[in-house]
């Protein structure tokens, strides 16, 4: 056993740091923060681009796409990073779809679109949940129509979150309309542009944006299929096997902030961090951090050992998704009346940002799979129950 | 990083299931639950010949030089079969306090006689506060004629009616500074003054009280330096910790086992109880427990095993192992429903370990301020 970053791994960590440092703007702090930690807005763009330009964003991938050989270790530990910095972390394109597609895209599509991904140049967004197909995602419905040389589209998306700020859309549609409907879907890349797709925002109790997508007759050539034909589901399962997680570092830091506020807040001539009660629950948040990250670093190296993180990821998921709302609830308790001042208020503590991390959370535990879900399936994969 | 085993850790968790489940049958652990000794002669003797007693001590004292890690390995599977017996006070308490105190000829003597299964060492510590700290300790040590005299009542000592020799952590200065003027006396338990009266216990631990009254001890038999005890306690104290969460880990992992052969066999309504949502996430929630507890004990112990610091993560360990591990069993209750419930099944005997062993060694709210201090809060 051991339980500590190699030699290389804290070289890379020390110098990511050093970068982020350096080149992390307010503008582009800010943009992270009222876009819900995703990809895709200008100022994101910027600092990312240069991230991506030294192998960062994609490091385990083959060179030859955009990657630096690295360990999963070290990939886990830059989104880490990233998220404590402040830097978005939520990357569809680097972390969904181009997995996907080094496993299950052809030559041609790997050329096309690996390396604009590694790069940052391009950001696609989720495109799987719609009104009727939520955790029951094989209940989707899009309408793909085989016309030949091309797919004709209709339907309707909703909760794609990124949608507004990316390029393409990582689309999860219905191409076999008679058959077992796990067995009819298919995954496509559409750019979002095209003609026929109409983006309306869905604004959320955060503040941040997601989206509902309408398909109106829009055409996609085939070279945008994903791998075959009727295969998506499979593609889109063996994904979230891979690539389910859920790095802490953005509630990791608002934690560390919100120590650091008992640490200076006199209360009756004393700092409210020798109240003993205040005292008890930071210990517990801290411990329930360290567990979260021992979760989640053997997710990366399961996958190190060339395994597959089965019920794992969905612990993961589901502990550090809960641990983010109880930090966040924590972190309102400790601020009291105060913690309902918006960050624009003279007398707000802690900048104003335990409230936006209290809405924030409440998504947490609900998207990519909810509890309920992922808990389906720590005993039905982990423990063998009947379905 | 590596959450691995070594293969020889997976080769010694193996021979000890398999050895445990021959030799410490439920049936058996009941029988010792009202055995006044807690353990057969027999039993003892074949876990000394498998090397377990002298797993940590050096080779020169006849033992196999293996680290903390292999400890750990092996108290999961004493937890998992519920093994009775003073393996913890002897080994984990005793035998630590000796390798991390004593004269080299002491350790040649005692660890010797531990690792062939000849000697039982306990460690007297906790007094009517009812705490591991220093400032708790208050049984005097008094120098008279070059020798010290005990006076004192000790509480809470494990196996005290197995003991060859009992280390007593005594006060022999007070000042400001409660953890200076501790110092720690081997005694050999048929000194006259040394009275041992058992404690009828709900987890059938065997605990005792321990009067000294002037018991006269040579400072030859002092163990470390006079007065400073108490760092050496404290190392103890953290490798006694986690072996007690390595215990209760092994305890969740068989207490998850009846679970899951309960919900998997019994129907109601038509259906296996396992297929029932409601079951299912008690089942997930209990294996999360679990794994999380198992990942902070690995962590903790792999830091013991290293000589790395430990303070945060023995904190955190204990806290988080004691709490989770008591909610898993609370869990497994609910989720086995009435059959549980009945003495006969056993269930039951982990519930009851669970919640003795999450005081072991500082409860979680302790941890919990030890973590605080650590913290910088």
């Amino acid at each position: 056993m051991n339980f500590e970053f190699t030699k290389e791994e804290l070289a890379l960590r020390e110098e990511l740091r050093e970068f982020m440092k350096k080149e992390s703007t307010p503008e582009m702090l800010k943009e992270t923060e009222d876009m819900g930690d995703i990809y895709g807005g200008p100022e994101g763009r910027k600092i990312i681009k240069k991230l991506a330009a030294k192998g960062w964003l994609t490091p385990t991938w083959p060179e030859e796409y955009g990657g630096i050989g690295a360990s999963e270790v070290a990939s886990y530990m830059i989104r880490e990073e990233m998220g404590y910095h402040g830097l978005p972390f939520g990357f569809i394109g680097a972390h969904m779809a181009g997995p996907t597609i080094i496993r299950f895209g052809n030559e041609e599509m790997k050329k096309e679109w690996l390396p604009r991904i590694a790069s940052g140049e391009v950001e696609m967004a989720l495109g799987y949940t719609e009104p009727q197909a939520g955790s029951d995602l094989v209940a989707l419905n899009l309408r793909a129509e085989d016309k030949g040389d091309h797919f004709l589209l209709n339907g309707n998306k909703l909760f794609n979150t990124s949608c507004h700020i990316a390029d393409c859309h990582w689309l999860a549609c219905r191409t076999d309309f008679e058959a077992k409907k796990h067995k009819g879907i298919s995954m496509m890349i559409v750019d979002l542009d095209s003609p026929g797709i109409t983006i309306s925002p869905m604004v959320t109790m955060a503040g941040w944006q997601t989206n509902e997508v309408v398909y109106e007759d829009v055409r996609v050539p085939k070279d945008r299929l994903v791998g075959e034909k009727n295969k998506g589901f499979y593609y889109l399962m063996a994904a979230l096997d891979f690539e389910r997680m859920f790095p802490l570092g953005r509630y990791r830091r608002i934690f560390d902030e919100i120590v650091e506020f008992t640490k200076e807040t006199i209360v009756d001539g004393k700092p409210l961090s020798k109240d003993p009660l205040i005292r008890q629950k930071l210990a517990q948040q801290a411990i329930e951090i360290e567990a979260t990250m021992l979760l989640y670093y053997q997710l990366a190296h399961i996958l190190d050992k060339g395994g597959i993180p089965n019920y794992q990821s969905s612990m993961e998921k589901t502990f550090a998704t809960e641990t983010a709302q109880r930090i966040s609830n924590l972190g309102m308790d400790i601020l009291g009346l105060y913690g309902q001042l918006k960050e624009d208020s003279k007398w707000a503590k802690v900048k104003g940002k335990v409230e936006k991390y209290y809405r924030t959370s409440v998504v947490e535990t609900i998207y990519a799979g909810t509890s309920e879900i992922q808990r389906n399936i720590i005993a039905q994969r982990g423990l063998m129950l009947p379905r | 990083m590596d959450y691995d085993f070594t293969e020889e850790q997976e080769l010694l968790k193996n021979s000890a299931k398999g050895f445990l489940s021959k030799e410490c049958q439920p049936l058996f652990v009941r029988e010792m639950e009202e055995d006044a000794k807690g353990i057969t002669p027999e039993l003892w003797q074949k876990m000394a010949e498998l090397g377990w007693m002298g797993l940590m001590f050096p080779e020169e004292c006849g033992g196999i030089a293996g680290s903390y890690l292999d400890l750990m390995v092996l108290l999961i599977e004493m937890g998992y079969s519920c093994l009775p017996g003073p393996f913890m006070s002897t080994v984990v308490l005793g035998g630590t306090t000796i390798m991390e105190a004593a004269s080299e000829d002491k350790k040649q003597e005692l660890l010797t006689g531990i690792a062939e299964g000849k000697i039982f060492v306990t460690l007297a510590l906790v007094e009517e506060g009812a705490s591991y700290s220093a400032e708790r300790i208050a049984l005097k040590a008094e120098q008279s004629n070059g020798d010290f005299l005990l006076n004192g009542t000790k509480l809470f000592v494990p196996d005290a009616h197995l003991a060859n020799y009992i280390i007593c952590v005594a006060r022999t200065k007070d000042g400001e500074n409660k953890k200076d003027g501790i110092t720690l006396f081997l005694v050999d338990a048929k000194s006259e003054g040394v009275e041992i009266a058992s404690l009828s216990t709900f987890a059938a631990d065997k605990l005792s009280e321990i009067v000294f009254n002037k018991v006269k001890v040579s400072k030859e038999n002092i163990l470390g330096e006079l007065n400073k005890g108490w760092p050496i306690m404290e190392k103890v104290l953290q490798q006694a910790a986690i072996a007690k969460c390595a215990e209760m880990i092994g305890g969740g992992q068989r207490a998850l086992e009846l679970v899951i052969e309960q919900v998997t066999e019994r129907e109601q309504f038509g259906q296996k109880v396992g297929s029932f949502q409601a079951v299912q996430h008690h089942c997930a929630n209990i294996l999360t427990y679990l794994e999380t507890s198992k990942l902070m004990t690995y962590e903790a112990a792999w830091r013991i095993s290293e000589g790395l610091s430990c303070e945060r993560e023995v904190a955190m360990t204990k806290a988080w192992v004691s709490d989770s591990c008591r909610s898993l069993l609370a869990l497994a209750h609910q989720s086995v429903g009435g059959t549980g419930f009945m003495e006969e099944h056993d269930l039951q005997l982990y519930f009851r370990r669970v919640k003795a062993a999450g005081v072991y060694f500082g409860d979680s709210d302790c941890h919990r301020e030890a973590l605080a201090e650590a913290m910088g809060l």
